[in-house]
């Protein structure tokens, strides 16, 4: 079944790219051209023309002058970030995070979509979705007490339930020890926003033909073979988008989280750029600094966005650009 | 035809408000800046001496917005013809301020520090403050080359805290110390503080304490506390040069004889004190939580009242102190010891301090303000004794009375208005006087400045607990188990020294702070035969510092400081 979809798609590709740009299609589309036009000024004014600023890490920016008077000093701000001992260190928590982030974040939501997929029950679903998207409304600063709280060695749940399990002998100071912080992260943003991720996988499933699966019924399909069959091809070209969007912001691991969970006991595992900027670009207010490392950001994700769309591309899947 | 006719109207009819919802937000800013022309229109119209004037005002603090008719803003718009627009800091100060430098779009006055007047934010107030304001002027004479920016030479803020007048005299102690809570002392019987003040007899009188009473409240009782998180790590890192004796200079040590300053971090007095911590954590007697709580948590545990002692500043604690006083449990809260590292030292401290003019912070008036001399001569006539009086103990009869000596006092009632914060917000104008210049100490008539200062107050508002508590140390208040303060060396304080962002010395103190909150907890919190191996590592990290490029700075503005504070 699936095969016959991917041939229509393959189908249509070529047709699309013979689209080529007129005088008169642009006059027959004047109507959509002009209604394109206020957002084509939104993104221009609100992303293009900050990126003008970008000089800034090419200079020792002082807020005071004037853009003439700023002192000129090419990549002294990239150099001080790559040779810093520390920056390695962050650019690999950030990069660990984030890729923990991803897979957990990807396979927990497409479980809980796959499973709510199944329920029948029209108000025990819709139940279970809000409770586990409720959490995604909620600030960082209070997830992190939350989980500070839930893994305190004096009355925080998660030790007195491995107590009681017998599981441990004596509480763990969870937060104390670099090794575990990953993971905590990890499952801090899982119970956070698994709910609110399976939104978009469980509307990608409503639009799949349910003829598909009476089909497949009448083929003799049982669940698990509707699942891997009809349901999770379904939602592939869902997912790819997904993805490639999410690869580009594999530098963002985030902020808040480490920032507010983070101590000097985990110093190690926890900072990530995102704090590094911070501590030794905006609060010693060296703007500077803190653009060079934005620019190191988007480069980075510019490139791994084009390489995983190429990738796709190459493999025969969804494409963003 | 009139069908595209149709379409292309709806099509501009579309575009018109998408974009009027685009530019709204610029739109809205527009209307402020022609409704505030009109108003400057206006008062040139009519150049009366008192015409009414709004100012706007920032207070780089948390705040609350006064009430409409609050009675003291009330009788200073009725005098002064002025009224204040308060803006109160929400969220992170640094990036309030970010903002305010990268928009230019300060207010008329702006409590701030180095960030706005590198900047270029402030105007310089030395003419303005002579030609027009007197009074300011003879209440910062004293201090007139102190309060300069060390690196133009002008006076640019105007300082909150610290201008003395009369004999020193607190009640209350706010700095740093070792405290230890009063029930623990009690249970010991009261032992004189020659007993009870250095490292090993404080951490043997909490040791003590535990043992007998491993519970408070039916809860694990915590012998010490260290609070670590984000900049108040001060609790963990400040103590080492107090327990030799020296005030607070924040990271360095200063020798007054030679005034050199050097950092303590990586000496053998720090290396003494948090082995002596180490062997605390193996008694149990630390927190196993403290090197991972955040300062709510901390607070938090303080309040619950099981804490038995911790080394902060006793500002730091206040809520928590204010939530224990509430509770009832008045035997929880805490006094502050002059604990030093060894009998050799005793006598010597410096826990209490003669507060320095706090030079880097106060209210500003930027380049946007339309009239400066009024504003200046606002703020000569907040710091008349008529108005300091109004604004530190409120109007007579009504806030406080005076006897027939002439000494101001408050009735138990109008004791708990005051530090009621409803009542505060219609009665007290704190947002124009906590961070505004002030009278601290006594005014010319004997009265303390403040209702907190003056001893029979004091007294009087203290508890029954507390009066006893005192009693049986024959003391009059609690800031009498430390030394009183001897004057200030010149150059002091040096944490108030302006280490310049982005420079050297910033990026090595920046790093030896991230190096001490890395190692410190791991040596701390180490089986107690690792914790030599951990220090060296420590104190080798610290060496492959530029810790030079930052003793540098701070020996080069100790030396500013001397040359040109001096001649006062």
């Amino acid at each position: 079944m699936p095969e016959v979809a991917v041939v229509k798609k393959r189908q249509e590709r070529p047709q699309k790219e013979k689209n080529i740009i007129t005088l008169k299609t642009l006059k027959a589309q004047k109507q959509l051209m002009f209604m394109s036009l206020p957002f084509l000024a939104y993104i221009i004014l609100f992303s293009y023309v900050p990126a003008i600023g970008w000089v800034m890490a090419f200079q020792d920016f002082k807020p005071a002058k004037s853009f003439f008077n700023q002192q000129w000093v090419g990549f002294k701000h990239f150099q001080f970030l790559f040779s810093d001992s520390g920056f390695l260190r962050v650019l690999r928590n950030t990069l660990a995070m984030s890729f923990i982030n991803l897979v957990l974040g990807f396979v927990t939501a497409i479980l809980l979509a796959l499973l709510l997929n199944e329920i029948k029950n029209a108000l025990f679903k819709r139940t279970v979705q809000t409770i586990s998207y409720l959490p995604h409304f909620l600030s960082w600063v209070i997830v992190a007490g939350l989980v500070s709280n839930a893994l305190s060695t004096e009355d925080g749940i998660i030790n007195i339930l491995l107590l009681n399990l017998g599981l441990i002998k004596e509480p763990i100071l969870w937060l104390g020890k670099g090794e575990y912080f990953w993971g905590i992260v990890g499952a801090a943003k899982v119970w956070k926003e698994v709910g609110w991720n399976t939104i978009i996988y469980l509307s990608a499933m409503s639009s799949i033909d349910p003829a598909l699966y009476e089909a497949a019924d009448i083929d003799g399909a049982n669940r698990y073979h509707k699942m891997w069959h009809i349901t999770l091809p379904g939602i592939k070209p869902t997912f790819v988008v997904l993805l490639i969007m999410s690869v580009g912001h594999i530098l963002n691991a985030g902020f808040e989280v480490q920032y507010l969970l983070g101590n000097g006991l985990v110093v190690d595992w926890s900072e990530t750029i995102d704090i590094f900027v911070l501590k030794y670009g905006i609060s010693q207010f060296n703007f500077s600094l803190a653009t060079a490392a934005g620019i190191f950001k988007t480069v980075v994700s510019v490139i791994l966005i084009y390489t995983a769309n190429t990738i796709s591309k190459k493999i025969g899947e969804e494409q963003l650009i | 035809m009139r069908v595209t006719v149709k379409k292309l109207l709806s099509a501009i009819v579309f575009l018109v408000i998408s974009i009027s919802l685009v530019l709204s937000g610029c739109g809205s800013k527009g209307k402020n800046q022609s409704s505030s022309n009109e108003s400057t229109n206006t008062k040139s119209e009519n150049q009366a001496k008192l015409e009414p004037i709004t100012l706007s005002v920032y207070v780089n603090a948390p705040g609350q917005q006064p009430t409409k008719d609050n009675k003291i803003y009330k009788l200073i718009e009725e005098e002064l013809g002025v009224k204040f627009q308060f803006e109160y800091l929400v969220g992170d100060s640094k990036q309030r301020f970010g903002v305010m430098i990268a928009s230019g779009d300060y207010p008329d006055i702006v409590n701030g520090g180095t960030e706005l007047i590198n900047a270029g934010a402030f105007i310089p107030l030395e003419d303005l403050i002579k030609e027009h304001a007197p009074n300011l002027y003879q209440h910062y004479k004293p201090f007139w080359n102190k309060i300069k920016d060390p690196d133009s030479g002008k006076i640019y803020v105007m300082p909150d805290y610290g201008r003395f007048y009369g004999d020193f005299n607190r009640t209350a102690h706010y700095g740093p110390a070792f405290w230890i809570q009063k029930q623990v002392l009690e249970d010991a019987g009261y032992p004189s503080v020659d007993k009870i003040n250095t490292l090993d007899e404080y951490f043997e009188l909490i040791e003590n304490y535990v043992k007998k009473n491993p519970t408070i409240d039916g809860k694990p009782t915590i012998g010490f506390e260290i609070l670590s998180y984000d900049w108040r790590n001060f609790c963990l890192t400040n103590p080492p040069q107090h327990l030799i004796g020296k005030p607070n200079e924040g990271g360095v040590v200063v020798n007054y004889e030679t005034n050199i300053a050097e950092i303590f971090a990586d000496k053998d007095y720090a290396k003494a004190y948090y082995k002596k911590l180490n062997e605390i954590n193996a008694k149990g007697l630390l927190d196993r939580e403290t090197f991972t709580q955040n300062y709510d948590q901390y607070l938090a545990k303080i309040a619950s009242g099981r804490v038995v002692g911790m080394f902060d500043q006793g500002w730091n604690f206040g809520s928590a102190r204010d939530s224990l006083i509430e509770q009832g449990l008045i035997n929880r809260t805490y006094v502050p010891l002059p604990v030093m590292l060894d009998e050799s030292y005793a006598g010597h401290d410096w826990y209490a301090d003669r507060p320095a003019i706090n030079v880097n912070s106060g209210f500003g008036i930027t380049v946007n303000a339309k009239d400066p001399i009024r504003i200046i001569k606002m703020f000569d006539t907040l710091i008349t004794e008529r108005w300091q009086k109004i604004l530190q103990w409120g109007i007579e009869g009504e806030d406080y009375l005076v006897d027939k000596n002439g000494r101001f006092y408050r009735t138990p009632e109008q004791r708990t208005n005051a530090n009621d914060q409803v009542w505060q917000l219609a009665n007290k104008a704190m947002g124009i006087f906590d961070k505004g210049p002030k009278m601290e100490g006594v005014y010319s008539d004997g009265n303390a400045c403040g209702p907190g200062d003056q001893p029979e107050e004091y007294f009087a508002g203290l508890s029954d607990y507390d009066k006893g508590f005192l009693n049986a140390y024959g003391f009059k208040t609690l800031t009498e188990f430390l030394r009183k303060p001897p004057e200030n060396p010149i150059a002091y304080p040096a944490w108030q020294i302006n280490i310049i962002d982005g420079s050297e010395a910033k990026i090595a103190s920046t790093k030896l702070n991230d190096l001490s909150m890395k190692y410190l907890p791991r040596a701390i919190l180490a089986p107690m035969d690792q914790f030599d191996a951990i220090w060296n590592e420590y104190v080798s990290e610290i060496r492959k510092l530029n810790i030079k490029a930052y003793e540098d700075r701070i020996n080069e503005q100790i030396q500013w400081r001397i040359k040109n504070w001096s001649n006062n």
